[in-house]
């Protein structure tokens, strides 16, 4: 079976992490965004993995290869010249996701986050014998998005209706979806969208399903909701009763810290905190809701919460940094300092404190 | 000062990419020295104001930025002057006396009589010829070209006294707290080659003192906050102040213009500063028109040959557009620096702005800049492949590459 990932551009919504890697290679749980969702498709039988992107292909396929060779699966890159909209790159993909077998292949989006219960949607997909299944999530203010009407016993889609005025629906489009070669040829190559031009049509004729996504679902196109993410995926693996998550005296609910990081004495760490390769956390620090990436060192007595600090970035003794704060690559936070919702470019050193949300350029 | 033959080699120290963070967003695209002021690269300013110098023989860019970065510039300035121009890069930063001993070698092939050391961030008239003149008369080691500024502004440089009559540099403070002097290192030099013997003897007065620092680990401690390695020298406050008062060093005054260009807003104040200089030395740079054929010109404008400008549209003052730029009907511009393939359409408005290489400005958009080149939004910035849509109000905010505004900003930083 075939998947296409659409990675789409430039990421900006997550700068500055992304002024230092093409979004789907910034690291969530420790793992490079996009490797979670390889990994998920590689177990339900996926041979070629294609990403449609429009940024940065090079910096993409040197990591790539690596996957490629740990993983055992293909993966290939798919680039728009101009921006084909979310439906334009399959017709753009077209010769890689045909390959003959009439087997139906998967559409992620890459921003989402979730257990990619491919398995069952696979079961789910061959049972209702339609054409196109997509995967739905159900969220609490539905109408910031698009909702998808559908019958509650079959699943079968009435319509879509964009950010509804009155309540018809608490599902929404968790962007992964499960097509029948069928659908590419009602895809032309120019920019298309695919919740507002095709599955309209397909539902109109009834061939298209949706599966309410069992677990947790995040969009995590942008810090907050990274944060966020965070918690639901941690909480995932606790579920799962994963080796993974670290236990002591030390950690406070779900907390991942990688076999290379080192861990002073007389921290607290957790609940929800995911700590990098390679990271140094002195003696006495407390760290809540944060991610710490790859070489990350924490000074001692250092307080951090509900903040991202990115690749290689130190924050000092005793500063306390919190609210948002999010660190690009090589900052350096100095001790005694202050951050409240700084937003950091890469390669600076904060010297100052920051009283409130900014962004140092 | 007895040598029969004079060679004059230019050294332009260019910096490197970390050191230059308060040139964002512009440096997230192009390196500082690079990026064009009244449609040159800041470097070719004073790349070109070394053509006046006679004798010269070289000229050396010296940086640790990647060679690449600067290849297709120096070939084909190299071509234009038909002086060789070459990029040395540093492996690491060793401060301006220290990158400059690096490369001893390369500058002292040409055996040069006198050796011209410029910092590629200053924007200035460069008068190199009357400079080295007057360094010839006073037969020092070295002679700085120094400028009067206000007495609140001179802390931010370094302050020197000279003597009035002789012009002998008596005294020099980097950044003093207290008020010195409002006569201030405009960071352009000329040394005769004995300049390297004294940074020698300060790499070996270095190496004596730290022999002798092993004897005490109180003073290891000492040493160990904050110190500067040992190879980073920096020519003001290491080799230039101590070398004050001993009748080597002297100073030239220039009356003309003078800025250190460390902020993109600095740069939109400077590329005005060279617009107004070329209406004395290279007039045919500068557009002209009155609204007939073409477009109506006011003040100091450049446009590049492959820039189309609509006629309806009224350009100046201190307006820079760069190449393959398209301006439409109807369009203001003032005070702004337009760069590489910008679209502008009919009616924008464009004031004390800079507009990124392939942005787009839509239909009687307005981005606008208070113009305080100082303050840190005091300009507007919109970084490379930005749109505005139609008819979006975009005030004293920095765009970060790549962004679409659908809706009108003030006062934001848009990552």
């Amino acid at each position: 079976m075939k998947a296409l990932i659409l990675v789409g551009g430039f990421g900006t919504r997550l700068r500055p992490l992304t002024l230092s890697v093409p979004k789907p290679l910034v690291d969530f749980g420790n793992k490079p965004m996009i490797l979670h969702q390889i990994e998920a498709l590689k177990e339900v039988g996926v041979t070629e993995v294609v990403l449609a992107i429009n940024y940065q292909p090079e910096v993409m396929l040197n990591f790539l290869k690596d996957f490629e060779n740990k993983l055992d699966i293909k993966i290939t890159c798919s680039q728009e010249t101009e921006p084909l909209g979310t439906a334009g790159p399959l017709a753009l993909a077209r010769e890689k996701l045909i390959d003959g077998s009439g087997d139906p292949f998967f559409v992620l989006n890459s921003d989402v986050i979730s257990e990619y219960p491919f398995a069952q949607l696979i079961k789910f997909h061959k049972s209702h014998g339609g054409e196109a299944t997509i995967m739905v999530t159900k969220v609490d203010e539905p109408s910031k998005y698009g909702v998808v009407v559908m019958e509650e016993g079959t699943g079968k889609v009435e319509r879509f209706v964009e950010k509804p005025k009155i309540f018809v629906g608490n599902k929404i489009n968790a962007g992964i979806y499960l097509l029948n070669p069928s659908v590419l040829d009602r895809i032309q190559l120019k920019p298309t969208s695919i919740e507002k031009e095709v599955f309209p049509k397909i539902a109109d004729e009834r061939k298209l399903y949706a599966m309410v996504l069992p677990g947790f679902w995040m969009d995590i196109g942008q810090p907050r909701d990274y944060i966020t993410g965070l918690r639901l995926y941690l909480d995932s693996l606790r579920k799962k009763a994963s080796v993974k998550l670290a236990s002591g005296p030390h950690i406070l609910g779900n907390v991942l810290i990688h076999e290379s990081a080192v861990i002073g004495e007389g921290c607290l760490i957790g609940p929800d905190v995911s700590i990098g390769p390679g990271c140094v956390v002195e003696a006495g620090v407390r760290l809540s809701r944060c991610t710490v990436m790859r070489g990350v060192r924490i000074k001692k007595h250092a307080c951090i919460s509900s903040s991202i600090i990115g690749w290689h970035s130190t924050v000092g003794q005793w500063a306390r940094v919190e609210n948002m704060t999010i660190l690009g690559e090589d900052v350096h936070v100095c001790d005694e300092i202050y951050s409240n919702g700084g937003v950091v470019l890469p390669h600076k050193e904060i010297k100052s404190s920051i009283l409130k949300p900014e962004i140092v350029m | 000062m007895g040598s029969s033959e004079e060679r004059v080699v230019a050294v332009i120290m260019v910096g490197g990419p970390t050191k230059g963070t308060r040139f964002r967003p512009l440096s997230l695209n192009v390196p500082k020295p690079l990026f064009p002021l009244a449609g040159q690269p800041m470097v070719h300013h004073p790349i070109s104001a070394c053509r006046n110098i006679p004798n010269l023989v070289q000229i050396y860019l010296i940086g640790f930025y990647e060679e690449r970065e600067f290849a297709l510039y120096v070939s084909s300035i190299s071509h234009e002057l038909r002086v060789p121009v070459r990029y040395l890069r540093e492996d690491k930063p060793h401060g301006s006396a220290g990158g400059l001993y690096s490369f001893r070698d390369h500058i002292m092939e040409e055996s040069p009589s006198h050796i011209v050391l410029l910092n590629c961030d200053v924007c200035c008239s460069f008068p190199l010829e009357a400079m080295l003149g007057a360094h010839k008369s006073y037969g020092g080691i070295g002679t700085m070209l120094v400028i009067k500024v206000s007495a609140e502004s001179a802390s931010q440089f370094g302050e020197l006294v000279a003597d009035l009559e002789t012009k002998e540099l008596l005294h020099y403070t980097e950044k003093p707290e207290t008020f010195v002097s409002n006569l201030i290192n405009c960071g352009v030099y000329i040394f005769t080659p004995e300049i390297f013997s004294a940074i020698e003897d300060v790499f070996k007065q270095r190496k004596e003192r730290a022999n002798l620092r092993r004897v005490s680990s109180f003073e290891a401690l000492l040493s160990a906050t904050k110190a500067l390695p040992a190879d980073f020298v920096r020519l003001d406050q290491d080799i230039l102040s101590p070398l004050a008062g001993k009748k080597q060093l002297y100073t030239f005054e220039t009356l003309d213009f003078w800025e250190q260009i460390k902020t993109p807003g600095m740069s939109l104040r400077c590329s005005g500063l060279y617009l107004s200089q070329y209406r004395h030395t290279s007039p045919q740079l500068l557009a002209s028109g009155d609204g007939t054929k073409k477009a109506t010109i006011t003040g100091d404008v450049y446009i590049h040959p492959s820039a189309k400008v609509h006629p309806s549209a009224k350009i100046g003052p201190n307006v820079s557009i760069s190449a393959n730029a398209r301006i439409g009907a109807g369009v203001r511009l003032i005070s702004c620096i337009i760069l590489d393939d910008v679209e502008i359409m009919e009616n924008a408005v464009v004031i004390h702005s800079i507009v990124g290489w392939k942005s787009t400005i839509g239909k009687w958009s307005r981005v606008q800049g208070e113009g305080d080149y100082n303050a840190k939004l005091g300009i507007t910035i919109l970084g490379e492949a930005v749109d505005v849509e139609d008819e979006v109000v975009v005030i004293n905010s920095v765009v970060l590459p790549n962004k679409t505004l659908t809706v009108s900003v003030q006062e934001e930083i848009i990552l």
